[in-house]
């Protein structure tokens, strides 16, 4: 998945700069996970020119990304502009599903100021904590991630000596060492929420890798900068409780003739439940925007 | 320990300052594994050889190197103790699964990858990069002389971890499994002397085998400073005067070969003149004889 980083959604594959020897045969054979290090290094590389989130831009910008590109394409974007008021590009290191929710759910506590949110999403995490210890896993080995996240959470509301503005939010998002905790928090979580309803989803595993639950949390979720696909988005959704949007921009297209962009709504089980007894479905207030391989985040109007 | 001297708020120490504790709180009887005191990013451990293996009764000491971006990236381990399954001073590539190529995750500690590489080292090398395959024997051998004393390797506050470390697992360890083998440790001289052997011994062992196996293992430890591959440095020493005397009578075979076409033409001259001499002899016999003979004819 990682290679399609450098695959944009018109097709086109940007070459990929010179390997680096030097840094790695410091310390003993080049080893398999050497090779692997050069390996990530270029992608590093080419990923560097983008910080991890990026700033907002108008949805123009899509659209000029894409001028001589496909027609369909063009005339989806344009479809999209009519809801659709800006982009925030994320770094395409592989963690933009993750580090797109981060910044994108942080961004909505920070301007909603909804408390009854922090406290839901709080009972949340404090279940997935239990989740991971059940499993086996060691305290210290997440405690760290999940501290992190919960600080984030608490200086996202203001009135604390610790509240933070938007601009410190978009700072906090391009360091690393936040940055990263965070999205690997949400690893932690997705893993959990994986292992935890296993049944549930080892069929969707099954059809994307030959292996085990397990082995899939190991290969492709807890790892950095594995690429999330479908599974960690439900897995994420449903074990902290928040609906996410997708927005598909591909270039595929129906025969009946208008164009439309098509989208999936991901919401936690545990809404759809609680929901049946007729209260209509709340709209996901965070919405990204897919295109193969990569996520962003989109600002509707 | 060293709290003092390292930003908390750096994650990456606090993770392995509690890792340290964690080590300290559950120690096991299988591994013991602890970082310098001047610099928590370089551990040092020993593992006990796993039971009903060749490696049984052995204790392994090596090094740990965690990044900067721990628990991000993964530790680096690297062998001291000669074992016949990795080679000593070289990057043990640890994907823990042989089935899956496993990237590292956060969720693993140093305590997970120690049980991992004991877990490890029965299993068949497959050729990988820094793995041995020796015979079960020598492995054997290696196991009960790893027991005696522990490697000398860097300075000396990493030398008294490693003594301390080598003191506990030698308090927690089974005795020598009976094999038949114990002349193999009487003959071996104490202290010093075994530690210089121990260390360069097999090292040279392993160079010879890397020339079959993979050339390009060649890569030493470069950023280290010098006094860290002194074992290294013993052994090269060593091995300069046993390599001088061929080289020596090899000089002096080329010396003879010089000075031989002198001789030969010496030579050459002296058959010369004593052919000219025969020569000259018989010509002068040849001239007595018939001039008698002319005579003797004209005589008769």
């Amino acid at each position: 998945m990682q290679n399609q980083e450098n695959v944009d959604a018109d097709g086109k594959v940007e070459s990929v700069v010179s390997i680096q020897t030097s840094e790695y045969d410091s310390w003993g054979n080049l080893g398999d996970d050497d090779i692997m290090l050069q390996k990530s290094a270029v992608f590093v590389q080419e990923a560097e020119k983008v910080p991890f989130v990026g700033d907002k831009e108008p949805l123009s910008s899509l659209e000029a990304e894409y001028k001589s590109g496909s027609p369909i394409l063009l005339e989806k974007i344009k479809v999209l502009s009519g809801q659709y008021a800006a982009i925030r590009r994320t770094r395409g290191d592989g963690n933009c599903f993750f580090r797109s929710f981060m910044f994108s759910y942080l961004e909505h506590i920070l301007e909603s100021q909804d408390s009854t949110e922090v406290d839901r999403i709080k009972t949340n995490v404090e279940n997935c904590r239990k989740t991971l210890r059940s499993l086996g896993y060691t305290e210290f080995t997440f405690e760290d991630f999940f501290a992190l996240f919960l600080e984030q959470l608490e200086s996202a509301l203001q009135g604390n000596e610790t509240s933070i503005s938007h601009d410190e939010l978009v700072i906090r998002s391009r360091d690393q060492s936040i940055s990263d905790y965070v999205v690997m928090f949400f690893r932690f979580v997705t893993s959990g929420e994986i292992q935890k309803r296993s049944e549930f989803f080892e069929p969707f595993i099954m059809g994307l890798t030959n292996g085990t639950v397990d082995q899939f949390c190991k290969s492709a979720v807890e790892p950095m900068g594995e690429e999330s696909d479908h599974v960690h988005i439900i897995a994420l959704s449903d074990a902290l409780g928040v609906p996410i949007r997708v927005l598909y921009l591909d270039r595929s297209s129906c025969d009946s003739g208008g164009l439309s962009v098509n989208h999936h709504d991901f919401v936690p089980a545990s809404e759809v439940s609680s929901d049946s007894t007729g209260s209509e479905i709340k709209i996901p207030f965070i919405t990204l925007l897919y295109r193969p391989g990569h996520y962003d985040i989109l600002y509707p109007k | 320990m060293a709290e003092d001297k390292y930003n908390l708020k750096n994650p990456a120490v606090k993770r392995i300052l509690q890792e340290v504790k964690e080590m300290q709180a559950n120690p096991s009887d299988d591994f013991m594994s602890l970082p310098l005191e001047e610099n928590i990013f370089e551990w040092q451990f020993a593992i006990r050889g796993p039971g009903d293996s060749e490696f049984e009764g052995g204790i392994y000491h090596g090094r740990i190197q965690l990044p900067a971006e721990y628990p991000f990236k993964p530790p680096s381990f690297m062998l001291l103790t000669p074992n016949g399954r990795f080679e000593t001073q070289t990057k043990i590539c640890l994907s823990i699964s042989n089935h899956h190529p496993e990237h590292w995750q956060p969720s693993w500690s140093v305590r997970t990858a120690l049980v991992a590489l004991i877990a490890f080292m029965p299993t068949n090398p497959n050729g990988a990069l820094g793995s041995l395959d020796y015979k079960k024997e020598e492995r054997r051998v290696l196991a009960i002389k790893s027991r005696e004393a522990p490697p000398k390797f860097g300075t000396p506050e990493r030398q008294k971890l490693i003594d301390e470390i080598h003191g506990y697992m030698l308090s927690k360890a089974p005795p020598i499994p009976q094999s038949g083998s114990s002349d193999v440790s009487a003959e071996k001289p104490t202290n010093e002397e075994a530690d210089v052997q121990v260390t360069s011994e097999p090292a040279e062992l392993a160079a010879a085998e890397e020339e079959l196996q993979n050339p390009p293992a060649n890569y030493r430890i470069v950023e280290e400073p010098v006094q860290e591959i002194r074992p290294e440095v013993v052994r090269v020493a060593r091995e300069v005067p046993s390599s001088r005397p061929t080289a020596q009578a090899e000089q002096r075979r080329l010396e003879t070969r010089v000075h031989k076409p002198a001789e030969d033409r010496l030579f050459t001259w002296a058959a010369i003149g004593l052919t000219l001499a025969i020569v000259v002899l018989l010509l002068k016999k040849f001239m007595k004889a018939s001039a008698h003979g002319s005579v003797f004819i004209d005589e008769s």
